[in-house]
């Protein structure tokens, strides 16, 4: 049985629909991230389901339960938000038991079940303090080990390392991930960072205004992305996007270059207009299309480095190499066939 | 920043003279009345503005006693303390469910509320009095403590407002989440939260109470407060001044040590709301 279940959810802010009728099932036990750019309506998605929102048409259901206009507290949900939203006013313990407090549990088993969730977290020194004594990492600790303390069946993070900086960020995904593990408990995670939505989903789901684009396991989005956006979304740098037209029967011509696509099974008519798709890693390769290009900008990341160059006018290309390039370097790129992506004028995968 | 150059040295000069005369324009009022209360009518009518030579307490004590100063002061401190915790608790919540929670109108009551802040208490005073006749209000405490909340609430619930505005709304919502009701938001986040705001309105609104002559004349007719009090110790044709100026310093003795006494809150509470972390 699923553990959460969206059926036609919508949301209407006025008139404006912001969630356009999500269908989404998640199972025991998965950690689900939601991606999308800014105002896809993925906090929005999330707070509906913590209750926080109301939903204007269609169901949720938490372990087989319709919640839909349940208070947040009666779900079986804990939320983790981006602010932290400690608070200010009571100590990390007791931000942590209150909760519990609210359920009437006694001072001695409030502070016991702390302290279990403090041990998990590591914070056990930091009981006494204030949030306000805390470093940023230390708050985010906090705010986790409240949801813990709740036992919840599902947890809920909206964005919760947006403000920490860049290396407590990765040490922090990990300890979530650790934390997935250990807890074996049902996450749902809300981030518009692709490389946390990779690394830490079993499945990702992405999103854009209001409606899911699509739903897979992170490496199935990278690998066979359905539309046009999951595929520049996912992936960083993302895909190399190009204008191209139909020239043949198995044939694209993009700009100066003529590429053959012989399991292109599709037989669109010659001089339709689609985009071509290859990721920065594929165009180093030793086979298919060469073509030489002046490099014009160079990332250099130590162990790879990101080019950037023009094909033609008005077609750029990033590529990933492993060489070390200067800007005005002539460098050759392959386009293999067998790597290419097709996306018709509708967005939609053609191959 | 030292001030070294000449030109600097004449900005102080011309900075400090005003200075200096605001603040004894301020301070010797102060002076004046401690200083005449310590003296008997004799001491006063032969020099008015000279230093005491013999003080005598005579004064406080006629006051406290004769002039029924001791009536007086429990009413004062009756009715503001009465005004101000209920002051308090109704511009907290009022203020809470304002900043706070979702409902139809709510931006209507708002401005209701502070349309309420720009009518003088004169212009309403007939239809105010009228009011309290018919609630059979006059001439109990309870009316006049009716009243000061009325009066001085639309300030109370704008300034509350807008200190939980600028709250993140995230802690109602985080409350909500682990299961706090409404009262129990408000209880356990909201109102300790508030309590710079509320520190500071509690000042306020003290001195708005218990300095307060016309509403108190008004209501409570055949008692007094300490305010209204004082200036029925002013004669029509003579004033025992030595008395008033007793009369004064006991008035004002308690808004003094409250101010003394909190004087690092209400810096904090001003500082608090400047720079919101």
């Amino acid at each position: 049985m699923a553990e959460l279940t969206l059926t036609g959810v919508t949301k209407s802010f006025g008139g404006v629909e912001v969630i356009r009728g999500v269908d989404l099932s998640i199972n025991p036990g998965e950690f689900v991230v939601f991606v999308g750019p800014s105002g896809c309506g993925k906090s929005t998605l999330l707070r509906m389901i913590a209750g926080l929102e109301e939903v204007t048409d269609g169901a949720i259901s938490i372990a087989g339960r319709v919640v839909t206009d349940e208070e947040p507290s009666e779900r079986g949900i804990a939320m983790v938000f981006q602010s932290y939203a400690l608070y200010p006013h009571m100590t990390v313990a007791e931000n942590m038991g209150f909760a519990l407090r609210l359920q009437g549990v006694g001072p001695a088993n409030r502070r016991l079940a702390v302290e279990k969730a403090a041990k998990v977290l590591q914070i056990e020194p930091l009981l006494d303090r204030r949030p306000a004594q805390l470093s940023g990492g230390q708050r985010q600790r906090v705010a986790i080990g409240r949801a813990i303390v709740r036992e919840p069946r599902v947890f809920l993070f909206d964005e919760p390392l947006s403000n920490l900086d860049a290396e407590l960020r990765v040490q922090m995904r990990i300890e979530i991930a650790r934390l997935h593990r250990t807890l074996a408990a049902t996450m749902i995670y809300v981030t518009h960072d692709q490389t946390e939505a990779m690394t830490l989903a079993d499945r990702i789901v992405v999103l854009r205004a209001g409606q899911i684009e699509q739903v897979g396991r992170p490496t199935e989005l990278y690998d066979n992305p359905a539309n046009i956006f999951v595929a520049g979304f996912i992936g960083s740098p993302k895909m190399n996007l190009l204008p191209a037209r139909i020239s043949g029967p198995g044939q694209v011509q993009l700009g100066p270059l003529t590429l053959d696509l012989p399991h292109l099974a599709t037989a669109l008519p010659a001089g339709t207009h689609v985009t071509l798709g290859i990721r920065p890693e594929h165009l180093t390769g030793n086979t298919g299309t060469p073509v030489v290009v002046e490099v014009d900008v160079v990332e250099e990341l130590g162990s790879n480095a990101f080019v950037h160059a023009d094909i033609a006018p008005g077609l750029p290309v990033v590529a990933e190499l492993r060489s070390r390039p200067a800007p005005g370097d002539w460098v050759t790129l392959h386009f293999d066939p067998t790597r290419l992506y097709l996306f018709g004028a509708d967005g939609q995968r053609i191959i | 920043m030292a001030l070294t150059g000449k030109r600097d040295r004449r900005i102080l000069w011309a900075v400090s003279v005003p200075m200096g005369l605001l603040a004894l324009s301020c301070l010797y009022p102060i002076w004046f009345a401690v200083n005449n209360a310590l003296k008997d009518n004799k001491g006063y009518i032969l020099d008015r503005f000279g230093m005491v030579n013999d003080p005598t307490f005579e004064n406080f004590i006629t006051a406290w006693g004769r002039a029924r100063f001791s009536e007086y002061f429990l009413n004062s401190v009756l009715v503001t303390a009465g005004a101000v915790a209920l002051l308090l608790v109704t511009a907290s919540l009022a203020g809470f469910a304002l900043a706070v929670l979702r409902f139809p109108y709510r931006r209507l009551v708002f401005v209701v509320i502070l349309a309420a802040l720009m009518i003088p208490v004169q212009v309403v005073l007939v239809p105010f009095y009228q009011t309290i006749i018919g609630l059979g209000l006059l001439n109990t405490r309870a009316g006049l403590i009716l009243s000061y909340t009325a009066f001085f609430l639309p300030f109370s619930v704008y300034l509350m407002t807008a200190f939980y505005a600028a709250l993140p709304r995230e802690l109602t919502e985080a409350a909500r989440i682990d299961g706090a009701k409404f009262w129990q938001v408000w209880w356990y986040v909201m109102l300790p939260l508030g309590t710079p705001a509320l520190i500071t309105l509690g000042i306020l609104n003290t001195l708005y109470c218990w300095n307060d002559v016309l509403i108190s004349l008004l209501v409570l007719q055949d008692e007094r407060t300490l305010m209204v009090g004082i200036t029925a110790l002013r004669g029509e044709y003579t004033t025992n001044v030595p008395l008033l100026s007793a009369g004064i310093v006991l008035a004002a003795a308690p808004i003094v040590l409250i101010y003394l006494f909190f004087q690092r809150r209400i810096v904090a509470g001003i500082a608090a709301g400047a720079v919101k972390g």
